[in-house]
């Protein structure tokens, strides 16, 4: 039987978010804004099955269910993410989301 | 169990090292090559938490799938792949911003039970079951939103569209 330590894993994810949450507002590389997403987003997903892992029965299964949806979510983002990355390099010639300011007002 | 806890310990300042590498240095290539300790780090994690399908899901999808993608992200939009990034500085409010959300979260720690209770093992074929039967609606939105983004990435990345 495994005993593990429970704030580890809350503390863990809560440090990986904001570790994502730091990626996200400094970096202007698209590429790296996208892998700081991902870092949150897996926090969010460790969360999920460290939260399954201390239920039982549907409520912990549903947890782990929800995990295998989000990894999908995940993978689509970042399909999406490099078609507009491919996109911006195109039209601009760079991946600087400080460069695509059209929308700005 | 010491051994577990050991184990965790070690994945855990991995997994923090690892991303907090992968933002900060300024060649993308060792960027993608951070990440992609980072998410078989969580993988393992995933098996210590007794959820082997997950585990696998994590290396297949992200230690994979995501990371030759993004890599491939860097080989199509430069011309050297080793070229390194302009030196971007942290930035006070965005460095305080993280550090504040980390606080609050870990703050929110107390409300939870604490202690160390016994892991529970999920079979794989019951997850299966749930995955199919009760969370059913979840998967086909999954599906939907998949077909969707697929259209949307050829649209954003065909010749010829101004």
């Amino acid at each position: 039987m495994t005993t593990l330590p429970e704030v580890g894993f809350v503390a863990l994810s809560a440090a990986l978010l904001a570790i994502g949450l730091f990626g996200i507002l400094t970096r202007r590389n698209f590429i790296l804004l996208l892998i700081a997403i991902e870092i949150g987003m897996n926090a969010a997903i460790l969360n999920f099955i460290y939260f399954a892992a201390y239920s039982s029965g549907t409520a912990g299964l549903t947890g782990q269910s929800i995990a295998v949806v989000l990894i999908g979510f995940a993978a689509t983002e970042v399909a999406v993410g490099l078609g507009i990355v491919l996109a911006l390099n195109r039209i601009k010639g760079t991946i600087n989301v400080a460069q695509a300011a059209e929308l700005k007002l | 169990m010491i051994v577990e806890e050991l184990a965790f310990a070690v994945l855990a300042a991995t997994a923090v090292l690892t991303s907090i590498a992968a933002l900060l240095v300024r060649e993308l290539v060792h960027t993608i090559m951070w990440v992609a300790i980072f998410f078989v780090d969580l993988a393992a994690i995933y098996f210590l938490l007794q959820a082997p399908f997950l585990g696998v899901l994590q290396l297949g999808v992200y230690a994979g799938a995501v990371t030759i993608l993004l890599l491939f992200g860097i080989m199509t939009t430069r011309k050297r792949i080793f070229s390194r990034e302009a030196a971007t500085g942290i930035g006070p409010i965005p460095f305080g911003l993280a550090v504040v959300t980390f606080i609050f979260l870990v703050a929110a720690i107390g409300e939870f039970p604490q202690g160390s209770t016994a892991v529970t093992v999920y079979d794989p074929t019951a997850l299966s079951a749930n995955l199919f039967t009760v969370n059913g609606p979840w998967l086909l939105l999954l599906g939907v939103i998949m077909l969707a983004a697929i259209a949307g990435a050829i649209y954003l990345v065909r010749e010829g569209r101004e």
